[in-house]
């Protein structure tokens, strides 16, 4: 069984909110000092789930990213959970792509690869977190997408996927290949461990560039972006938490409910 | 592109009704058709579609597409994408709209692929660009921290979903005229592939996190899945519902359909009593829209109080239950 | 006439004798060949190296018996009971030899026995003697009326009890009646003249008197015999083991860890089976296996761990004995080379089964077992060894270590994500620093932060007193700043050992490349890796100094005066791996009775024997065992027993757990931790 799995490197979504920073000319997040940048939690659910079908049917496991040389990173972070081996997409045209672009470049990058029976996503990345190229992507290999799975149940013909709805939880099935995308309710990613950790580390990642693939300028062109990203503000809430006090923890508890009781 | 006029509503039927947040949609859609002097149009689906028809013309459609085919009764994301494909085609809407529901974060961004438009999810603010008479959409980047605004300058249609409570409902007028067209274009079931094969339902006791006035969420402080039970106490004392922090459900001690964030529910009760979590960023994304936040946590340096109208440091353990006590005492009179 | 000399039932004595000890000492031998193979089963590793000194330790640790003097405490002098028991029953061992081996044995009485020689060494046996059952007398009522909690009843330690007392009875037996019989007069020796003196009174026959004094001698000779065979089969094999024990104990750092080579690593890859660390009893190395032959289950380690006292399920003493008797229970089998059939369906799973996981991550690896431990078992390893099997292997571990190895493997630090409100260079901003990478200029010093001094705001607060300490005292130094990584040790301890092995690699590498020649650290953590831990990996081109060595000496050379009067009585938190670890203990002392008018009262628990703050061994961010008391609790109850207004420490991790338990026990407003470095800069001179 083939899998190719999609991540995407985004700044550390665990920085001290005091530290996340702007720049609103460019429209960019300046990344603070010494933070390296980390794979976006929901692409390694993705690696997690690919992970544990390999784990239960054998098989191959491709990761691929579009991003910068660093980049390489996370494809490492991958291989040493256990993916067998990975592309960085890299290319001063796929910079700042919208959805569109990116899934372009990926389905061209998927196409070079070969042969699949299943390309995971994660649900959204954690930066800008368009939620969509996963689904764009299905739509130009033209396979089925399920979106937002908490777990894939099996894999034969067709692939059974357990997804998360807001009252619970729905089998669907689809014939493969197929584009699943994965949401964080999979559960913790495992730890690279052992051996995989330090062969990962040694391990030269390829970069595939717009003419490795078969990328088309036009395609990639950034005036005809689908959207446009035309201003970015970090929200200002001007709040003066009131801290509520009381001789005993229990009186200060008593005057909190008397101060909710009349805004309820 | 400048074929494409007018805002079509992609409408969600619950229990025979249009749901709340299609109503919402069918507000804001009012507002921006009436912004670029254009006509708001309102996609239903399913067989009992056609019984809504007034309904949604009651609410400000102006038009409304009727696809009456039991294939559609239940959700699916092929037999919907292609339903709402064909349509696009023929009517070529300059706005869609979808709620950032089940549905439509499953379904905007697969149509969204097909038609080469231009998609933001999850959108906060919407209106016209008085210049280009483009959308101009605010959504939340980077799990909260920052607001984007995004335009597409020439992808139409131009596509948002919208989050539910973030507009007002659409006004109704009863006596309102509009047309019903129903959809010709027979489903292609050659192209259904994706097939929903089980439904389980998660009981909830009381009510439902998204629907609740008052919201009691605990995180990894709770320190047990006993512990966490203490939560619902309060919420039913207060008739609200209990959500939770990644870190709870992941542990166990909350169902994974309580989670309240950015890859969970965003709530916006007007009540969100916070206790025992810190305050992540993504957490704190799906509770911002509350109209008042509590923070209770022994760390008075915890991000939540950043963020709160009213707070308590201390252990949640000596404050909780006189706290319930004393709500219990004020409600009862 | 000598009982061997003569005959019984037609059959000479010297061949009763003679079968008696071919059929002992081949017992003796079988089981201790049994137990030798079994210790083989274990994994290579050289202990074998600077054999002089391994040789002196034997001899100063065993002969005078530091092993069990130096843990007498005025609650606990079963030492001076062991003692007691060790030397009497050596000059016993001698004696059997003598005059039992050499004299009976081999006829050599006329030489040995009835001259001044013989008169001489009963009179030491009977002093011997004494003291022998005097210490068994105590050890019985040790266990038997009043019990402290370390020891167990049990019937093997009662067996012994009894055939040493006995021996010591049928000794004076002999000597009494035997004496009495000869019908000589005498003073020499003491005891067995006064015995003798009696039962001459008493008018009993002296062939009697000479056959009862032989048929104590032969039951003596077969209660020794019986004591050979049993002591390898019993807990008293340490009496055996323990030599060899002390001979092949830990030299360098008190808690040794493995590299895990790498080329074993490729092995295990192409063969599709990942199998490190310990999951299995032949996965701990042949010392690991030794240990578990030394132990005596004297509870020492049990009483002094702070897991077992917090009321946690670990204690060390468990752990080595269930080990020990998982070995002898799985030993047989693997020694009969049915390795597979016992690995494909073991009767037991050693993690899971013998020791609990539960256990295995209850461990602060504070090293107070291995400290007291009379016989040097190294218990840290094997729960390390453990728990990277857990990790490294089988994915198995507690969410909030999972967490903390996640933060380490791809932020670079334990402390990222929520909870930490700083980044990594913060603390150096307008502090006037040499920053390495950016200063144009050479140092030679580095001070190395650590995670915790540069990411949590109360202990920044320590770093920058300690930072402005130094620079007052006109130390050159310089840091990383923003650049500083972890050392390593969380994930070392949590047995992430790969973790670990790339944080050293990498920072070894820094070093090397700055040209660093010395290291301060302020975190004891630290200390001890970059001292202890990275000359394994190369780092071996520098000198590491903890920050409370380098004070005390900026004093003593008068670099730094420590001037401001401080009216407070204080009290000293030592930090496992500054004073246990690494015996840095006589530093922090001298530098706070520099302090003038600064009062010092000394905690029970202090210096080597330090008692855990709870935070160590990845404890920091893994949760404790839930529905049992926090050890932080445990030692600020101690703290508060000292009157102190003030606690200082000398590691951010004691620190912090410090300032929770004066938090979580509501005596903010009459106590507060420092750290040393806190104290130093309100004591100094600003001018």
């Amino acid at each position: 069984m083939n899998i190719i799995v999609c991540v995407k490197q985004v700044l550390d979504p665990e920085i001290p909110p005091a530290k996340f920073k702007i720049d609103p000319e460019t429209k960019q997040v300046i990344p603070p000092p010494g933070v390296p940048p980390v794979i976006s939690v929901y692409d390694e659910r993705a690696v997690e789930a690919a992970c544990r079908l390999k784990d239960k049917l054998k098989g191959k496991i491709t990761v691929i990213s579009v991003g910068s040389d660093k980049a390489a990173d996370v494809i490492k972070h991958a291989i040493s959970m256990g993916a067998d081996e990975g592309f960085v997409l890299c290319d001063p045209a796929f910079e700042n792509l919208d959805s569109f672009g990116t899934a372009y470049v990926l389905s061209k990058a998927i196409q070079k690869i070969g042969a699949y029976d299943l390309v995971l996503c994660g649900r959204q990345a954690a930066d800008w977190g368009a939620g969509q190229v996963g689904s764009i992507l299905a739509e130009i290999l033209a396979i089925p997408v399920i979106t937002l799975a908490c777990d894939i149940e099996g894999v034969d013909t067709n692939v059974r996927v357990k997804r998360i709805v807001s009252d619970g939880y729905e089998i669907v099935e689809a014939p493969l290949p197929s584009l699943v995308t994965v949401s964080s309710e999979i559960g913790l990613p495992r730890l690279p461990a052992g051996v995989r950790l330090m062969m990962a580390r040694k391990k030269v990642i390829p970069v595939w560039k717009a003419q490795d693939i078969g990328a088309e300028a036009s395609q990639l062109d950034k005036g005809n972006a689908h959207t446009e990203i035309t201003g970015l503000s970090v929200p200002t809430r001007k709040i003066e938490c009131e801290i509520i006090t009381g001789a005993t923890p229990g009186e200060a508890a008593a005057n909190l409910a008397s101060k909710l009781a009349n805004l309820i | 592109m400048d074929n494409y006029k007018g805002v079509l509503v992609f409408g969600e039927i619950g229990d025979g009704k249009l749901t709340p947040i299609t109503i919402e949609l069918l507000g804001v859609g009012r507002k921006l058709a009436d912004d670029l002097g254009e006509e708001l149009s309102i996609l239903l689906v399913g067989s009992k579609a056609g019984a809504l028809a007034q309904e949604a013309i009651a609410c400000g459609a102006d038009n409304v597409y009727i696809a009456e085919d039991s294939l559609l009764d239940a959700y699916n994301s092929d037999a919907y994408t292609q339903t709402a494909a064909n349509l696009c085609k023929k009517v070529l809407p300059s706005i869609m709209l979808f709620g950032h529901t089940d549905l439509g974060c499953d379904l905007s961004p697969r149509l969204n692929g097909r038609l080469g438009g231009g998609l933001s999810m999850e959108c906060m603010t919407l209106s016209i660009d008085s210049a280009t008479k483009a959308l101009i959409a605010t959504r939340p980047v980077f799990g909260g921290n920052a607001h984007a605004t995004m335009m597409s300058k020439s992808a139409r249609p131009q596509m948002a979903t919208v989050r539910a409570k973030v507009f007002a409902p659409a006004e109704r007028a009863d006596g309102r005229q509009g047309k019903v067209i129903p959809v010709e274009d027979k489903l292609d079931a050659s192209a259904l592939k994706v097939k929903v094969v089980e439904k389980i339902k998660e009981q909830v006791e009381g009510v439902k996190l998204e629907d609740a006035e008052v919201v009691v969420s605990g995180g990894r402080g709770m320190g047990s899945a006993q512990e966490f039970t203490k939560l619902r106490e309060l919420a039913n004392v207060l008739g609200g519902a209990v959500g939770a922090t990644r870190v709870a459900c992941d542990e166990g001690w909350a169902a994974a359909t309580l989670q309240v964030g950015q890859s969970g529910k965003v709530v916006s009760p007007k009540l969100y009593i916070a206790i025992g979590l810190s305050g992540a960023m993504a957490h704190i994304a799906g509770c911002l829209g509350s109209k008042y936040i509590v923070a209770i946590n022994k760390d008075k340096e915890a991000n939540i109080f950043n963020v709160a109208h009213f707070g308590i440091v201390g252990d949640w353990k000596e404050i909780l239950p006189p706290l319930t006590a004393k709500f219990k005492e004020l409600l009862s009179k | 006439m000598s009982p061997v000399s003569a005959t019984y039932w037609g059959i000479p004595g010297y061949v009763i004798f003679w079968v008696l000890f071919v059929i002992a000492a081949g017992l003796f031998a079988k089981r201790i060949y049994f137990l030798f193979r079994l210790m083989r089963l274990g994994k290579q590793e050289n202990r074998f190296d600077h054999m002089g000194q391994r040789i002196k330790n034997v001899l100063f640790v065993i002969l005078p018996q530091w092993c069990t003097l130096r843990s007498v405490t005025k609650k606990d002098l079963a030492g001076i009971g062991h003692a007691l028991l060790f030397w009497g029953f050596s000059c016993f061992l001698v004696s059997y030899i003598v005059f039992i081996g050499l004299a009976e044995g081999f006829g050599l009485y006329p030489w040995l026995m009835g001259n001044n020689f013989e008169t001489v060494f009963s009179s030491i046996l009977d002093i011997a003697g004494l003291c022998v059952m005097a210490a068994m007398i105590w050890a019985a009522i040790r266990r038997y009326i009043v019990r402290p909690e370390r020891l167990e009843l049990s019937v093997e330690a009662g067996v012994i009890m009894v055939l040493v007392f006995s021996l010591m009875v049928l000794h004076f037996g002999i000597e009494g009646f035997g004496l009495a019989g000869s019908g000589e007069t005498t003073n020499w020796p003491p005891i067995g003249s006064v015995i003798a003196n009696y039962l001459s009174s008493t008018g009993i026959s002296k062939n009697t008197l000479i056959t009862v004094s032989q048929g104590a001698w032969w039951l003596h000779y077969l209660v020794i015999l019986g004591f050979t065979v049993y002591i390898p089969r019993s807990k008293h094999l340490h009496i055996l083991a323990s030599g060899a024990n002390i001979l092949f104990k830990p030299l360098a750092s008190k808690v040794v860890l493995e590299p895990i080579p790498l080329e074993a690593l490729e092995a295990m890859e192409s063969e599709g089976s990942v199998d490190l660390g310990a999951s299995k009893i032949q996965d701990f190395t042949w010392k690991d296996l030794l240990d578990l032959y030394a132990c005596t289950v004297c509870g020492r380690c049990h009483v002094s761990c702070p897991a077992h006292v917090s009321g946690k399920t670990l204690s060390p003493k468990e752990v080595i004995h269930d080990l020990k008797e998982h070995l002898l229970e799985e030993g047989p089998g693997l020694l009969a080379g049915n390795a597979q059939a016992t690995s494909e369906s073991p009767a037991k799973t050693m993690i899971g089964d013998v020791i609990a996981e539960e256990d295995i991550w209850a461990c602060t690896t504070c090293g107070a077992c291995q400290e007291v431990c009379p016989v040097d078992i190294e218990h840290v390893r094997k729960i390390i060894k453990m728990r990277q099997n857990l990790v490294l292997a089988q994915n198995k571990m507690p969410e909030s270590a999972q967490l903390m190895l996640r933060n380490m493997q791809t932020r670079g630090n334990p402390w990222a994500g929520a909870q930490s409100l700083r980044l990594r260079g913060d603390w150096t901003h307008d502090m006037g620093l040499k920053i390495l990478g950016q200063y144009e200029g050479r140092v030679d010093t580095l001070f190395w932060v650590g995670c915790t001094g540069a990411l949590i705001d109360r202990n920044v607060e320590a770093t920058l007193s300690l930072t402005r300490v130094l620079k007052a005292a006109g130390v050159d130094f310089g840091v990383l700043g923003e650049a500083e990584p972890c050392c390593g040790d969380p994930a070392r301890r949590a047995g992430y050992e790969f973790q670990f092995q790339i944080s050293a690699e990498e920072n070894i590498e820094t070093f090397k490349n700055y040209n660093i020649k010395k290291i301060i650290t302020s975190c004891p953590h630290c200390y001890n890796t970059l001292k202890n831990e990275y000359p394994r990996y190369g780092g071996d081109f520098f000198e590491v100094v903890h920050y409370t060595e380098l004070l005390a000496d900026l004093i003593t050379r008068g670099k730094l005066k420590l001037t401001n009067k401080l009216n407070t009585l204080l009290t000293y938190h030592d930090p496992c791996y500054l004073s246990r670890y690494n015996e840095v203990f006589r530093e922090p002392r001298q530098i706070i009775e520099g302090i003038p008018n600064a009062k010092f009262k000394e905690m029970e628990r202090s210096k080597n024997t330090t008692f855990c703050c709870g935070g160590g061994g990845g404890h920091m961010w893994i949760e404790e065992q839930h529905g049992t008391t926090k050890i932080n609790h445990v030692r600020m109850d101690e703290v508060i027993g000292t009157g102190a207004e003030t606690v200082v420490t000398s590691c951010p991790y004691c620190l912090q757990m410090l300032e929770e338990g004066i938090e979580q026990k509501g005596v903010k407003d009459s106590l507060k931790a420092k750290d040393l470095a806190e104290l130093v800069e309100e004591a100094m001179n600003q001018s």
